[in-house]
């Protein structure tokens, strides 16, 4: 049998997409949305597809496929998935795939859009499957850049009035409108990159292997000096993009700017494209600086639970309060990764998956929102339970998962992350991360009490529930939270191989 | 078929050059443009003869060298000029039709003293060079003799240009008295670090070198000769001296310097920083594209020393592969403000709103010219940036690779408001812009040699390493 390079498929098969769309489907909206679904469609079967037949007795990394790009310089496209980025790679293609339907309805402009969205998607599938660094900066170059335009051209502006002793200063800035968060958006995260270039080029030259290759950089063991002011590079770097606090504004404002499949694809997959690099290239790769800056990164995760938590309860603007949760619930993901015990890693990978599907959903939910109700703004809606009952239950739903109830995704995750908290070197994480979970409870319960169960406001009656694609966006993402909450054995089987190597490198102190 | 005649470019152009000149001469009427083509095309043949060069010994007694470098260097001139001045063929202004001959015939000689200066190998033979290519420029930028800000640009631009020049030629009067010969290659064998003499004229001499490339602070003439002079021109000026400045300082400097080159990192690494950040943070008020491209010029210079800091040949090779980029990227960039100018009559950032909706193309071109002057993957700028920060790794300068990394982001943010203009901003407008046949060409010259390099450096990579190395 010849074997099918399926990771490359996966990846490039947005990319042809974006290309034939730009060339094929001028004129044809409708042509532009197929092209898009069959493509995403691809790269989704096959993820699932190795996602099952994926070899859990083996683990390692799989599905290898290498050809040497420029040999004199160690750089060759070499991509491989092990049970953490086969997870990742899963939740990639699920948000896509959802993402495609939730923005069937963009009308402007929507070859360029769609285009736009494959690019990056490929971007996004390529850092997960990439083993080489070199490669995969690339590939997260492809996935930070399409998000200014796509902010910036079908975005929409927040309702944000410029307030306090600032106010002439966000008035100048334009803070709150789709340009600004675009623009913050994608400096603050190209900020980063430079940390993360600095960081792959430091190892490159003192490994002195001559060779990005992640495996061979693996072999090679660091100066403790060299080790620790690279893995800060690369927490700094990485760590922009999972918003750590207090580099995580850009993210609030990009994603309640960004149309819904981009605010979905972000919160949902990019935030953990950060965290993924901070475990994969940081901790695989510097064992004994992630032991020594473990209480660094703990400790900032802490803040950003509990900062996270309280900033969404104090925003009137639902995106901003979804956005928020976002802030805080990857505080939760980079907690469980700093406790460097198998329990809270597997719940750091577990957390991303679970809560990209969920910010997804939700994202995609205040989408439909704010497309039928043309508002945001929380206190003037209510009692949509009535009018739209299906996009009332997902949103319970989500809501659900993501203040930990037991039988939903977030709920593994949260409970692995305290099991780990609490065995880590630092058992009084528990404290905020717990805390966290609570102040979660109370603006998830707040918002989904005010919207969709309180009492009816006269000025949505006539309002529709979700029809035709939408549904099936919906539907899916819905399942798979509920899915994964009710066999969490599913993912962290596979996820548990990937973990357990990277922490046995880890000399503990 | 190979050209081993040492002076074979040069003898080319003089003959173009006096073929111009015979011809402006000759020439009656307001209209002499075909005197333009002439020189235009001169400069192709010549191009294209110069893809036949191969290396030969030194001439003229050691003071001219055909080796690689120059070889490379004059490719590189060559093709920036035949791009400048096809751009420069559709100038709508009477004046350029009326004195083409003279406009041309300046430009042909400045280009004759880089070909010149790239071979140079003696410290008489350099100085000449340089002052053949400046003394033209300076009349170029004053062309529009009855613009008031055309004669102050110019004269900014001659008086700084001669105090420099007389910095240098004083610095090297010092290397002369330290070395006893002009000869660089016996100059390399003597000059060490502990003779304070050689030392105090190579630095005086470095002032001279950094105000032709327009490192800070020597500058300040940059922003207003770019404003005054024709875009066309100004694009060409934006590129060609700085690399002739370029190749002049690796001669200089690191040929045959071997590990000693190592002493010029700390200078070399301060001129880096300050011109990158002098550069970027100049350019964030600027609401005239001109103006703006003339700042990011400055701080791409400023990478480009990033380059020259690594004191190596792989250091010396990527500031090659960096100069080629930036000629594509810079004068892509200036050629559709030219354009846009022409139709909008403005050269206000202001102009490019609503572009991508008017002429998707032209609009696509100035994207690619942005992201690659902005170092973004896939096109050429990236590789240049990359390349020389890998260099500057391998010389252990962490600090001012972050710094330039940090720095390429504030260059994005203004990169990205022309971009934003273009695509999200609504037309003022409605209809395409039109383009001039021979502008569109040139346009696309740089946006496919943008693309290009984008997606297969190697071969200028390795010919830049090629012809660097046996520098050290």
């Amino acid at each position: 049998m010849i074997r099918l390079p399926v990771l490359s498929i996966i990846t490039w098969a947005p990319f042809v997409g974006a290309v034939l769309i730009m060339f094929l489907a001028r004129h044809s909206p409708l042509a532009v949305r197929l092209i898009a679904l069959v493509t995403t469609s691809i790269s989704t079967v096959l993820s699932v597809f190795i996602f099952v037949i994926y070899d859990r007795e083996a683990a390692g990394f799989q599905f290898y496929e290498k050809l040497p790009l420029v040999p004199p310089l160690g750089i060759s496209y070499e991509v491989a998935v092990d049970g953490m980025s086969l997870l990742m790679v899963l939740l990639t293609s699920v948000i896509i795939f959802a993402g495609v339907f939730a923005s069937w309805t963009v009308k402007e402009r929507s070859q360029e859009f769609y285009a736009l969205l494959l690019a990056l998607v490929t971007g996004v599938y390529g850092v997960f499957v990439s083993l080489d660094l070199f490669v995969f900066f690339l590939f997260y170059e492809l996935a930070v850049l399409p998000m200014y335009l796509l902010i910036g051209i079908w975005g929409s502006s927040g309702e944000v009035r410029p307030r306090g002793i600032f106010g002439w200063a966000f008035r100048e800035t334009g803070v709150g409108t789709k340009e600004y968060a675009a623009m913050k958006l994608t400096l603050y995260l190209l900020f980063g990159s430079a940390f993360i270039l600095v960081g792959i080029f430091a190892l490159y030259v003192s490994a002195g292997t001559g060779s990005f290759s992640f495996l061979e950089l693996e072999a090679a063991s660091f100066d403790p000096r060299v080790q620790f002011w690279a893995f800060l590079a690369f927490y700094v770097g990485f760590g922009i993009l999972a918003g750590i606090w207090p580099l995580h504004t850009w993210s609030p404002d990009g994603h309640a700017s960004a149309p819904t499949a981009v605010s979905m694809l972000h919160a949902g997959v990019l935030m953990k494209l950060g965290a993924y690099g901070v475990v994969r290239v940081g901790m695989g790769l510097l064992p004994d600086a992630a032991v020594e800056l473990a209480w660094l990164v703990g400790g900032i995760a802490c803040i950003n639970v509990v900062y996270g938590a309280l900033s969404a309860m104090a925003q009137t603007d639902l995106k901003y309060v979804i956005a928020y949760s976002s802030v805080s619930h990857m505080g939760l993901v980079m907690l469980g990764a700093a406790t460097l015990t198998e329990a809270g890693l597997n719940g750091a990978v577990f957390q991303m998956f679970a809560h990209g599907v969920m910010t997804g959903l939700f994202f995609a939910l205040v989408g439909l929102v704010y497309e039928k109700a043309h508002s945001r703004a929380i206190f003037t809606m209510g009692g949509f339970g009535r009018v739209m009952p299906g996009i009332a239950t997902a949103f319970t739903i989500g809501g659900l998962s993501s203040l930990g109830l037991p039988a939903t995704s977030g709920f593994v995750a949260e409970i692995l992350t305290f099991m780990g908290a609490w065995r880590s070197a630092h058992p009084w994480w528990l404290v905020p991360a717990v805390a966290g979970t609570f102040l979660t409870a109370v603006y998830v319960l707040r918002v989904t009490k005010q919207i969709f169960w309180g009492p009816p406001s006269p000025h949505f009656q006539h309002l529709e529930d979700a029809r035709g694609p939408e549904w099936l966006a919906l539907v899916l993402l819905t399942a798979v939270v509920v899915v994964f909450g009710l066999l969490p054995g599913l993912a962290i089987g596979p996820v548990d191989t990937a973990t357990v190597p990277i922490l046995t490198r880890m000399v503990k102190p | 078929m190979s050209v081993t005649a040492p002076l074979a470019l040069e003898a080319a152009l003089g003959v173009v050059l006096l073929a111009v000149f015979v011809g402006g001469l000759l020439a009656r009427g307001e209209d002499r443009r075909g005197l333009a083509w002439l020189a235009t095309l001169g400069v192709l043949v010549v191009g294209v003869l110069s893809a036949f060069v191969r290396p030969a010994g030194p001439a003229l007694g050691g003071m001219f060298v055909q080796d690689g470098l120059a070889i490379f260097a004059k490719r590189l001139f060559l093709v920036a000029t035949f791009i400048g001045l096809l751009a420069g063929l559709s100038l709508p202004d009477r004046v350029f039709a009326r004195r083409a001959g003279e406009y041309h015939l300046l430009i042909l000689t400045s280009l004759l003293g880089m070909l010149v200066l790239a071979s140079a190998r003696d410290l008489i033979l350099l100085f000449l060079a340089f002052e053949l290519m400046s003394i033209p420029l300076y009349v170029l930028a004053g062309f529009l003799k009855r613009d008031a800000g055309a004669v102050e640009a110019a004269l900014k631009f001659f008086l700084v240009g001669s105090v420099s020049s007389a910095v240098m030629a004083y610095g090297l009067s010092f290397v002369y008295g330290a070395a006893r010969t002009t000869d660089l290659a016996k100059i390399a064998t003597v000059a060490s670090v502990s003779n304070p003499l050689m030392m105090l004229g190579l630095v005086a001499a470095l002032v001279g070198f950094a105000f032709k490339i327009a490192a800070f602070p020597f500058h300040m003439w940059v922003p207003d000769t770019y404003e005054a002079a024709s875009t066309p021109f100004v694009a060409w000026l934006s590129v060609a001296p700085k690399a002739a400045g370029f190749v002049a300082l690796f001669r200089v400097y690191f040929e045959g310097a071997g590990d000693r080159a190592g002493a010029w990192v700390p200078i070399a690494a301060f001129l880096a920083t300050v011109t990158m950040l002098a550069g970027n943070l100049m350019a964030l008020p600027q609401q005239n594209t001109k103006r703006l491209l003339a700042y990011s010029g400055i701080a791409q210079i400023g990478y480009m020393l990033v380059g020259v800091a690594a004191a190596s040949a792989s250091g010396t090779a990527m500031v090659l592969f960096y100069l080629v980029a930036y000629v594509f990227g810079n004068m892509g960039a200036f050629l559709v403000v030219e354009a846009l100018a022409r139709a909008e009559g403005s050269e206000a950032t202001t102009a490019f709103r609503g572009l991508a909706q008017r002429s998707p193309l032209l609009a696509l071109a100035m994207l690619l010219f942005l992201l690659s002057l902005g170092g973004i993957p896939f096109v050429a700028g990236f590789w240049a940036k990359l390349y020389v920060f890998w260099a500057a790794t391998e010389r252990g300068l962490y600090w001012l690779v972050l710094l330039g990394a940090i720095l390429t982001v504030v260059a994005l943010f203004y990169y990205l408001l022309v971009a934003k203009r273009m695509y999200i901003e609504a037309p003022e407008r409605t209809g395409r812009v039109p383009v001039a046949a021979t502008l569109a060409i040139a346009v696309a010259l740089c946006a496919l040699g943008v693309v290009i390099l984008g997606l297969y450096p190697k071969a200028v990579v390795m010919a830049a390493l090629r012809v660097a190395t046996p520098l050290f």
